[in-house]
């Protein structure tokens, strides 16, 4: 099958996932004993990570007509925004997010909604495969003047195949539903592409109880010029 | 006693709460095994296909290699095209899409199927 079909079928049945649970959860709701304000969160959630997803598909297509700013970018605030939208899907789900802080470089280059997005597929992913009652790893750092931002998992391997690509820096189309068991990659595809448009490496280190995918971004020299009293 | 197999979690409510009866969700086909392992055998199963782990398809081959498994009926409850598919070998007494399927199409099953 064409590649390209083939990319866009993956994406596809991902998409239409959130669909069939948002249709289940509606045609729930008039039996509902209480108030059903669990079912509305949990409507609300679901719709607003299938937009988010719909949005980051339709921004690759923007990539390539390099439609986006490259600036200064405060990482910890942006993984900040990141975990603070997705803490009601990890307490839900019952899994634990534990953050890490330890870089001295506070700002990036990159693009603020790109970089955003990238964490948001990592920690989803990460959350998707954690098991429930384990937790996921967010970790910032510096390394070798470029900050890295690296999210764990407790879950299953990743594919040797998947981690070679991983190695080689991208991926290059969402690939088959068995990746990983139970996701198309979509969100890795997305924040793959992401990554390389921001000139930054993206990879992944497979551990014996899980897996680490990571970004590393180049620290903003432009911003170096000024006091970091100027971002805190 | 009912299990529930599917990774969505909030698919899974969705089942349970339209079943109405007691019910046991897991997110992978090995908890599902362990749970039967420890003694108890589930009047009906509605289980997902692509899990985390091993997919439907091993989970269904695992039941019927058992005497005491191979008489539990399946739902399977999917988004794949698996329309004309026979799987009656395989315990399978129903086959629901993720995309069509009601609350109470569900609860039929459980009338029909759930003992």
């Amino acid at each position: 099958m064409d590649k390209e079909v083939d990319g866009i079928l993956v994406a596809a049945h991902e998409l239409k996932a959130p669909l069939a649970v948002l249709r289940q959860l509606a045609l729930g709701l008039p039996e509902m004993e209480t108030s059903g304000e669990r079912m509305r969160s949990e409507m609300v959630s679901v719709s607003e990570r299938a937009i988010k997803q719909v949005n980051d598909l339709t921004k690759i297509r923007h990539l390539e007509d390099g439609l986006f700013v490259m600036e200064p970018v405060a990482v910890r605030a942006v993984c900040d925004e990141v975990t603070r939208e997705l803490s009601y899907l990890f307490s839900h789900n019952r899994r634990d997010l534990y953050i890490k802080y330890s870089n001295k470089s506070k700002l990036v280059t990159a693009n603020r909604e790109l970089l955003y997005s990238v964490v948001y597929n990592f920690l989803l992913n990460a959350m998707h495969y954690s098991g429930e009652g384990t937790r996921a790893e967010l970790m910032v750092k510096d390394f070798k003047g470029r900050v890295k931002v690296a999210v764990r998992d407790f879950g299953p391997a990743l594919p040797m195949d998947v981690w070679r690509e991983m190695k080689r820096g991208w991926i290059n189309k969402p690939t088959s539903i068995a990746m990983r068991p139970g996701s198309s990659g979509l969100g890795l595809y997305i924040a793959s592409k992401f990554s390389r448009a921001m000139g930054a490496r993206v990879g992944a280190v497979r551990h014996r109880d899980g897996t680490s995918f990571f970004v590393d971004l180049p620290v903003s020299k432009q911003a170096s010029l000024f006091s970091d009293d100027l971002y805190n | 006693m009912i299990y529930i197999i599917d990774d969505d979690e909030i698919m899974a409510e969705c089942i349970a709460r339209a079943c109405k009866g007691e019910v046991r969700i897991f997110s992978n086909a090995i908890e599902a095994m362990n749970g039967i392992s420890e003694g108890e055998l589930p009047s009906l199963i509605f289980l997902d296909v692509l899990l985390d782990g091993p997919d439907g398809f091993t989970f269904l081959n695992e039941m019927v290699s058992y005497p005491d498994t191979a008489k539990v009926p399946v739902i399977i409850v999917t988004s794949l095209d698996l329309q004309g598919w026979d799987l009656r070998e395989y315990g399978v007494v129903k086959i629901l899409h993720k995309d069509t399927m009601t609350p109470g199409e569900i609860r039929e099953c459980v009338e029909e199927y759930g003992g």
